[in-house]
């Protein structure tokens, strides 16, 4: 190591001290305790009992565990996409020049600031079978007639009709597209990260893309989206941590149900903690989603040398 | 607008500075110089301003005397908070939990055994009611006592007999009265059924007379009513898929078959929720449903007409139990067992008082769960809380005066032999939540009954299982 | 200097006349014209309609009485009209609002200023002192956003309690947990400073070392005003946050005289569906409020502080 070398290195870690002192302090330990606690029989009041790989070999045969990931995937792989697309959508209308912009750019962050006991009631009174909004809604002649195509077209390729009325979230079929769906009116946060990206892209860009001839869609698939891709990739990266903690909402709306079809996860992981008391199995659980991001994020920084393209280095 | 902005701003930095310098602040409560008992409790609303009330009783009177004040403070997920708290080193000195929690907290050490304390207090098995003083126990010791009890019983809406007593008489059943065998609960729920013809020529359920998932809190306890055991003491078996069991989930499966599991859902959908006047029994949605002697209290809360069905209240008074009943709209009865040989068998919850463990006061903490197990005193907060009592004497005064005009029912379904309570199985709350699933899968129809119970039969014997070899290493551990 | 694929691109279509040559096109040229801005503006009234409604829902409700609003089917329209709802919220004496409000602004700021800070230092570390190791610390950083909260939780109890025994301050019974950990900076914001300090070229920095200047000095004298804008979003971002923060406060905090507002609406659910909610939606209308007002006053410093700013 060279003089400057090591001068940078203390520089650094200088700057890095308040980061490390609280990440020791606040997740390191915590980390390897419950690292450790996911070997042994531990109910937060008892001390715990070291019982080696036990956790993980109950973990394996446990069918509600491998229900519960698989809820999870499924959910992400509707909700991550969707969420992303809708939210890239969102952030390029809300970013053309029109009256009243910022009052629309209000209003489609609003979601993200109710408090999810109030966010959750509201869409369970939207999504309820008999009386919600949007059942109401699809009664309506325009959607009656687009569910008589649909049906239609199902017919032809031998599937089965689409049954009204939709029950959202009592039929286990619909209940995780339900919750997905739902997921998309908070996309505020997303949508407020896409717009700063878009802001950033040179106007002189379109203008000479433009000047080339470029369509609209052109000029999105050519300037905006590699102009934008470090902010594709940063959603796309909290969007995998997001999603696959999902918690609060499906806790609070449906508790795991129809018959565990919306059973998440985190909802098994906290019930395992805090209603079973068996921190130990939590804490394996814990382990195995943390590895899991890590591995969904691992593939993400890896694709992203092939399409996330930096201004600067 | 700049302007505005910078008003807006300055306005909002004000309320923000003025809250923070002199935000409300709590005064050094009433309960100087006392020792301060912390009580947490899962109630609110109606029932929480009712166990208030004994709590200032109790501020009064036996805690002037021996200088203890006991602060109550109402929480959701109060098991999981007083978990927490206690793992922390901060529990409260008294919890109101679930029945549920016994066998659970006991076996992880995280309630005070109240055995000692109990026996000083002369609180002993022959005071109270047997079901409820074995829910309390757990592996030969005492854990928690009771607050208020309950029994499960069969609620029945009078006008909607009466209103098809047509109906009913063709099906050979009388409207004057309950159904009194399994059998005949269901033909009177056929009976009470009714549609609306929708234009596409497709029925919907307009009125169930019956449906075992409404509310569905006792589900998992159904096999009760067919002789089911759902655990052996003994073996340390669980018995979920007892042929028993089997039967009680084909009972429940068949309500789903008769009326279409997808219109039931789509009915359900439509119910208000339980604590309001749009509650499907209230309203008349349903006509008979599995509930216990609080509905009495909420429907005095919320749609006191049904308490006031002939005559005004004040008539009420002086008259004998019977002639009393006739003024509400709805009954209580005995749930009908299958097996007509099985008499007044029901599923007897009920709330708790226990001491986590830590706390900082635990006699003085006694000092206030005994005095909610005095017998006037249980006998008002049960009274307020329209329930049963929970102790073996019972005064004629709380029968005679009762707000529920049917605690004969309450009381005699709790004194029961076949009375049931929660089984002492360390991993309960997990049995019950999968017993709930199994259900759901049923009437559902994603699984047959006897696959449903032998999948959770089998995932939950293995859980009980490792759950007792890691106690055993455990001990083996601590004795070294 | 690593020309985003994208520059090339663009740049082979318009041949070698450089970017800031190249004439601006006449603002209202008949391509750009009108049909596709109308299409804009119906396709966000149409959204924020549907964005919107909830929350018009949100404020019938708050004026209902609680028996409308458990009505089947629900209307619309509150009949009676019961603005007494937000006074029976405001002087509930058991949720105490001015209270909760105090508690709540105690964490919000103090969070705030631990946040911003804090994360602004680290984040330059990260961002522009190439040192061994760096990379790594990084990836370490990223791997702690996806830690889920339940697993630290009770360690982390622990940890305060330790604390609490050790050092003259009492942790546990106190707010200090729910704004303490913010003064060693979270990950997410390191993180999103992070992207920002990496795009502030480097001949700026590189031109004050030249200067003599620390890197403490860089970091305050040329970042740190660079960044007032990104610095902005992160101070909103964690006030938003710990605004609405309810699951530390749930652990957290046990005493109701410590609740903070996210806490407090809790006291209108109940266990058996025995929820007030017209009063739920009049004090959750109440507590976001403020945050809608700054947000909406804020939001285009917010916005284009998330934007890259400086020099292009």
């Amino acid at each position: 190591m060279t003089r400057a070398e090591r001068y940078r290195l203390a520089n650094g870690l200088a700057f890095l001290s308040p980061w490390l002192v609280g990440f020791v302090v606040f997740l390191l330990v915590p980390v390897v305790l419950s690292f450790y606690y996911s070997f042994c029989d531990y109910s937060l009041l008892q001390a715990p009992a070291f019982i080696g790989g036990g956790n993980y070999r109950e973990l394996a045969a446990d069918p509600v565990f491998w229900k519960s990931l698989t809820n999870t995937l499924v959910y992400a792989a509707m909700a991550l996409p969707a969420g992303l697309l809708v939210s890239l959508g969102l952030a390029l209308l809300l970013n053309q020049r029109v009256p009243g912009q910022s009052v629309y750019r209000t209003i489609i962050f609003l979601p993200s600031l109710v408090p999810t006991v109030a966010s959750a009631m509201l869409w369970l009174w939207l999504f309820n079978a008999k009386l919600g909004l949007i059942n109401t809604l699809l009664e309506t002649a325009p959607f009656r007639a687009a569910i008589g195509g649909l049906n239609g077209l199902l017919g032809l390729l031998r599937l089965p009709p689409l049954q009204t009325p939709i029950g959202w979230l009592t039929d286990p079929t619909w209940a995780l597209p339900a919750l997905a769906l739902m997921s998309l009116w908070g996309v505020g946060h997303t949508v407020v990260i896409y717009l700063a990206g878009l802001q950033d892209v040179p106007r002189e860009l379109y203008e000479s893309a433009e000047l080339d001839g470029a369509g609209a869609w052109r000029r999105l698939r050519n300037v905006t989206i590699p102009m934008i891709s470090p902010v594709i990739f940063f959603n796309l990266i909290m969007a995998i941590i997001g999603t696959l903690q999902v918690f609060a909402v499906p806790y609070i709306m449906t508790g795991g149900g129809p018959a565990r079809a919306t059973y998440f996860f985190t909802m098994y992981l906290y019930d395992n903690a805090f209603t079973y008391l068996k921190m130990g199995y939590a804490s394996a659980m814990a382990w195995i989603q943390l590895l899991l991001v890590l591995a969904l994020t691992a593939v993400a920084f890896w694709s992203s040398k092939r399409w996330v393209h930096y201004q600067s280095k | 607008m700049r302007i505005v902005r910078a008003l807006v701003l300055a306005a909002l930095a004000a309320v923000a500075g003025y809250l923070l310098l002199f935000g409300g602040r709590t005064g050094a409560g009433p309960g100087r110089g006392r020792v301060v008992v912390r009580y947490w409790e899962k109630w609110t609303g109606k029932e929480a301003e009712q166990m208030m009330q004994i709590v200032d009783d109790f501020n009064n009177t036996v805690g002037k005397e021996k200088g203890i004040y006991v602060q109550y403070l109402s929480m959701s997920n109060v098991n999981q908070k007083t978990l927490v708290a206690t793992a922390a080193g901060v529990p409260p000195d008294v919890a109101g939990l679930w029945d549920t929690q016994v066998a659970q907290f006991a076996a992880i050490d995280a309630v005070e055994p109240l055995d000692d304390l109990a026996a000083r207090h002369g609180i002993t098995a022959d005071y109270y009611k047997p079901v409820y003083w074995e829910g309390c126990r757990y592996d030969g010791r005492l854990w928690a006592l009771v607050s208020t009890p309950a029994a499960v019983a069969l609620h029945y809406n009078k006008r909607l007999f009466l209103e098809r007593a047509k109906e009913l008489r063709a099906a050979g059943l009388d409207p004057d009265r309950p159904p009194r065998t399994l059998d005949e609960l269901d033909r009177y729920a056929t009976a009470l059924d009714t549609f609306t013809e929708l234009p596409g020529g497709k029925k919907q359920i307009a009125r169930s007379g019956y449906l075992p998932m409404e509310p569905g809190w006792y589900l998992a306890y159904t096999g009760y009513w067919f002789g089911a055991d759902l655990y052996d003491e003994k073996t340390g078996r669980l018995k979920l898929d007892d042929p028993k069991m089997v039967r009680a989930f084909e009972w429940v499966k068949n309500y789903s078959v008769r009326l279409g599991k997808d219109s039931m859902t789509e009915f359900r959908s439509g119910f208000g929720q339980f604590a309001s006047s749009q509650n499907p029994f209230l309203v008349g949605t349903v006509a008979m449903e599995q509930q216990g002697p609080w509905m009495a209290n909420y429907i005095e809360n919320l749609k006191p007409s049904m308490n006031r069905w002939r005559f005004p209240k004040e008539k009420e008074k002086g008259l004998p139990l019977a002639s009393r009943q006739a003024n509400y709209e709805w009954g209580a009865a005995p749930f009908p067992a299958a097996d007509p040989a099985l008499g007044d068998v029901t599923v007897a919850p009920f709330d708790t008082l226990m001491i986590p463990k830590g706390a900082r006061h635990k006699e003085e903490a006694f000092e206030f769960i005994a005095y909610v197990n005095r017998q006037d005193v249980s006998e008002k907060l049960n009274a307020l809380h329209c329930k049963n009592s929970p102790l073996r004497k019972v005064s004629d005064a709380f029968l005679r005066s009762h707000p529920n005009p049917y605690i004969a029912v309450f009381e005699r379904l709790a004194t029961s032999p076949n009375a049931r309570g929660v089984p002492p199985v360390p991993i309960w709350p997990e049995v019950a939540d999968e017993l709930g699933v199994a259900a759901q899968r049923v009437y559902l129809l994603e699984a047959e009954p006897a696959q449903a119970l032998a999948d959770a039969q089998k995932r939950l014997q293995e859980k009980l299982d490792e759950f007792r070899k890691r106690q055993r290493i455990r001990a083996g551990g601590e004795r070294e | 200097m690593a020309t985003a694929q994208a520059e090339k691109r663009a740049e082979r279509g318009g041949g070698a006349v450089p970017r800031s040559v190249v004439p601006r096109p006449a603002r209202r040229t008949p391509r750009r014209a009108h049909p596709e801005r109308w299409v804009t503006v119906l396709a966000l009234l149409l959204i924020s309609v549907g964005f919107v409604l909830p929350f018009v829902w949100m404020l019938s409700t708050s004026l209902k009485t609680l028996d409308r609003t458990m009505e089947m089917p629900p209307r619309f329209l509150p009949d009676p009209v019961v603005p007494q709802n937000y006074l029976t919220v405001l002087q509930n004496p058991k949720l105490n609002f001015p209270l909760l409000t105090r508690n709540t602004l105690i964490v919000a700021v103090l969070s705030v200023v631990g946040t911003t800070l804090s994360s602004a230092i680290v984040a330059y570390g990260f961002a522009k002192i190439r040192f061994r190791g760096n990379g790594t610390l990084f990836g370490v950083l990223l791997a702690t956003m996806m830690i889920p909260f339940p697993v630290i939780m009770v360690p982390l109890f622990g940890i305060f309690r330790w604390l609490g025994e050790h050092t003259p301050v009492p942790f546990l019974g106190t707010l200090t947990p729910l704004w303490l950990p913010a003064f060693f900076g979270s990950a997410f914001n390191i993180f999103l400073l992070r992207q920002f300090f990496l795009t502030i070229p480097a001949e700026l920095s590189e031109a004050a070392q030249v200067d003599g200047c620390s890197d403490w000095g860089i970091f305050r004298r040329i970042v740190l005003p660079l960044a007032r804008p990104a610095l902005a979003v992160v101070a909103l971002f964690t006030f938003m946050g710990s605004w609405n923060d309810f699951m530390g406060p749930l652990v957290f905090v046990q005493d109701p005289s410590q609740y903070t507002l996210a806490l407090g609406l809790q006291t209108f659910q109940s266990q058996h569906g025995g929820t007030e909610w017209n009063l739920l939606m009049a004090a959750s209308l109440l507590v976001i409020l403020p945050v809608i007002v700054l947000f909406f006053m804020a939001q285009k410093t917010f916005i284009q502080g998330i934007a890259t700013t400086g020099l292009k």
